[in-house]
């Protein structure tokens, strides 16, 4: 039992030193010197360092609920990297001149630095989930930060709104997949999820079981913005700083992938006939959702989060494949990268993740009439005026849409190609067409950018962690397209099924039963 | 944990966790008033902690209890951020109706 | 499958009689007090009931925000005290703290939440949540 407790503590030092991180920039937050307060920034990031540092130390988790178990690791150390990124982002101005012109974005406190690190902790928590009740509390620990910090960002009504819409949905959907969680509870009689996976093996019809994850699916399509639960996505994406938006595009989503991942690997795949077909249908649905209404947008970040909708679809393609191994005559080599729905998902979250936050960053270094750049026309004639962020933005656009050599491209040859050797040629054709609707609203950006004229005033805030922000990811963009093939093959081993020894688990399991019903 | 409640409890139990946990969905999506939208969301939350409070009862595993008691506290935070964000967006806009939210064209 | 309308459904019976009662007995006397009460009209039996004491202003009138922070604060504390119950009635089965490696352990990880809480509780303090001036 202790052996046991221990064990499983052992693989979580990444989320303690995050949440010690997270109390540290509480404390120093409520410093009265200012610049003791400030110092919260380089708490925040010593501690994603450190965090991060563990993590890709430690060894991979011993058991996980439904096999996924190299997943963790990869996550948490992609969580890290990434998080340090959009720490950047969110560092505001130094100088006299930028306060002046950010008087619309608060000085940001301690509370913000210790939700945002509560936040990562959530995705990187979800990531090792192996209990129901595990995993809502890490997708709650992920969403509940990210309320306040969509209020904190900015002080306009816009934020405040937003933050509330995005709270009251948030809410609902947490009850509606905590329904799910209940019933697949009801069904197997265990929280553990690998007792639930191996219940869904013996019975393979049971009805409760199947409703049950059909709400969970379904409540946590919110945190990754797919259809039924995508319309929020475009208001909070414009009401919030858009520092934070960047934080919205991949955090939340990260974990509601991971989660849906979880969810699905309780049945296992291929994934039985009715939950394919709803997984496929919600795909698809929220591709085309996504990417027809970017194009009749007039703001940017109504346009980004359209297409932060449109790329859920896409990887909802990854999430209906599976691990390799599954299919019977799927033909992988352990080589080949192709062919494993769980590495694409995972490798094409971070690239959407670099090549979305380029753009935001770009976004959130810019300032019009003392409010965020937002609509095509702020964009227009950027090349002249600031090469560097125009050169930015540029290779965001391109690399959402997928072009060669940036990674996006790389992350579609993945997930699409995995798709195909799978059969799912009808569904692989519509990403495609989807992908080429989707032309018509980032080549518009990349344009403006280069060809227009300047036709507003536009400056540039003084916030070097921004900037130095929006050339990293920018950067990262085109060099993973390049050279990716590493952290593909590292996202290969991690998205693979472990087979454990079901014996151990179920005797495991007898002794926490054992102890808990004295 | 004593017996186990035989099925037609459990029925009984789950049919009164599913009518609250409808009851609350169907209020949130119907009432217009920001408090009266979160009170829906914590009917929903009781539902839910009904359901799980029956099944722990007919499997006799107390797994759903405890889960309970994680949900109770998830939704006292809930509650503790909602009125926050509320009372923030009532001092700007003195109204809790969510039709007047206008800033925002969705 | 037995139905609803089983009679387990009995076991309710006395549910439904206290509630027949209870509502009964709410409608008698509003029907008795008026066919049988005097009619008498003023300003004192106009009042609103307020235990004795005279109402002073609306009773919508606006609280102070300071009462929805400790509100919400004793609301959060309240509910990890929820936590320490079902540790405190398994605690005592693990047997003394000395000697046992096990509720040791337990001791331990218990002051380890409490920790937390009161981390919780120094922020709330620093922020001027206990403040009345």
């Amino acid at each position: 039992m202790s052996n046991l407790m221990v064990d499983k503590v052992a693989t979580l030092w990444p989320e303690m030193v995050m949440l010690a991180g997270a109390v540290a920039c509480l404390m120093t937050g409520l410093s009265s010197q200012a610049s003791r307060r400030r110092t919260v920034v380089w708490i925040a990031a010593a501690t994603l360092v450190i965090a991060g540092i563990i993590a890709a130390a430690g060894t991979a988790q011993a058991t996980s609920g439904v096999g996924l178990a190299g997943m963790a690791k990869f996550i948490k150390v992609a969580v890290a990297a990434v998080g340090l990124l959009l720490l950047m982002l969110n560092t505001s101005s130094t100088s006299q001149e930028g306060v002046a012109l950010m008087r619309d974005t608060p000085e940001l406190g301690g509370e913000f630095f210790a939700f945002f690190l509560c936040s990562l902790t959530g995705v990187m928590l979800t990531a090792g989930a192996d209990d129901l009740v595990w995993l809502f509390l890490a997708l709650e620990l992920t969403s509940l930060p990210t309320y306040v910090m969509v209020a904190m960002g900015r002080q306009k009504l816009e934020a405040r709104e937003s933050a509330v819409k995005y709270f009251f949905l948030g809410a609902m959907s947490a009850a509606l997949f905590l329904y799910g969680f209940a019933l697949l509870y009801g069904a197997a009689g265990s929280t553990q999820l690998a007792d639930i996976h191996q219940y869904a093996l013996d019975n393979p019809h049971d009805g409760l079981l199947m409703f049950g994850l059909v709400l969970a699916v379904v409540g946590i399509c919110f945190k990754i913005a797919a259809v039924p639960m995508h319309f929020y996505a475009a208001d909070v994406y414009q009401g919030a700083a858009s520092p934070v938006t960047a934080f919205l595009a991949f955090v939340p989503k990260s974990a509601g992938f991971l989660a849906l991942l979880l969810m699905l690997g309780i049945v296992g795949w291929p994934l039985p006939q009715p939950i394919a077909w709803l997984i496929a249908a919600i795909a698809v649905a929220t591709m085309t959702v996504g990417n027809v209404l970017g194009l009749v947008q007039s703001n940017v970040k109504r346009v980004l989060a359209y297409s932060s909708i449109a790329h859920s679809g896409y990887m909802l393609l990854g999430v209906l494949i599976g691990p390799p191994g599954s299919a019977p005559g799927s033909g992988n080599s352990a080589t080949s990268a192709i062919g494993n729905g769980v590495a694409a998902v995972l490798f094409y979250l971070l690239a959407y993740g670099f090549s979305t936050i380029a753009a935001f960053a770009v976004l959130a270094c810019l300032r019009v009439e003392n409010d965020e750049a937002q609509t095509y026309n702020d964009l227009a004639g950027l090349m002249q005026r600031r090469p560097a962020l125009a050169a930015v933005m540029v290779v965001a656009a391109l690399s959402l849409l997928g072009l060669p050599p940036m990674v996006g491209f790389l992350g579609k040859i993945y997930l699409f190609g995995s798709a195909l050797t799978q059969g799912y040629v009808v569904l692989v054709v519509i990403a495609v067409l989807n992908s080429a609707i989707s032309a018509g609203y980032y080549l518009p950006i990349a344009a403006s950018c280069i060809f227009s004229k300047p036709m507003r005033d536009v400056q540039t805030i003084e916030a070097p962690g921004r900037q130095a922000g929006a050339v990293l990811a920018a950067i990262l963009a085109v060099v993973l397209g390049f050279g990716g093939g590493k952290l593909v093959s590292s996202a290969n081993d991690a998205g693979r099924v472990v087979k454990q020894k079901h014996a151990d688990k179920v005797s495991q399991v007898d002794q926490e039963k054992q102890f808990t019903s004295q | 944990m004593g017996e186990p409640i035989n099925d037609v409890a459990l029925a009984h139990f789950l049919l009164t966790g599913g009518l609250l946990f409808v009851l609350g969905m169907i209020g949130f999506l119907i009432r217009r008033n920001l408090i009266i939208m979160f009170l829906c969301t914590e009917l929903m939350f009781q539902g839910v902690a009904v359901t799980l409070v029956a099944f722990s009862k007919f499997h006799l595993d107390v797994s759903g209890q405890t889960f309970v008691i994680f949900v109770l506290t998830i939704a006292a935070a809930e509650a503790a951020l909602a009125l926050g964000l509320v009372v923030l967006l009532f001092r700007s806009k003195h109204t809790l109706d969510a039709e007047a939210w206008g800033e925002l064209n969705g | 499958m037995l139905t609803l309308a089983d009679s387990q459904f009995s076991a309710y019976a006395a549910v439904g009689l206290l509630v027949l009662m209870a509502a009964g007995f709410g409608i008698f006397n509003l029907i008795a007090s008026t066919l049988i009460g005097p009619r008498r009209r003023g300003k004192v039996k106009e009042m609103v009931y307020e235990s004795g004491m005279n109402p002073v202003g609306d009773a919508r009138r606006r609280f102070n925000v300071r009462f929805y922070v400790v509100a919400m604060t004793f609301l959060l504390f309240d509910v990890e005290i929820v936590f320490l119950y079902p540790w405190a009635v398994n605690f005592a089965s693990l047997g003394p703290p000395e000697g046992d490696q096990l509720s040791l352990m337990f001791l331990l990880r218990m002051g380890f939440f409490v920790l937390t809480s009161v981390v919780a509780f120094v922020y709330a303090w620093g922020k001027g949540v206990f403040r009345y001036d």
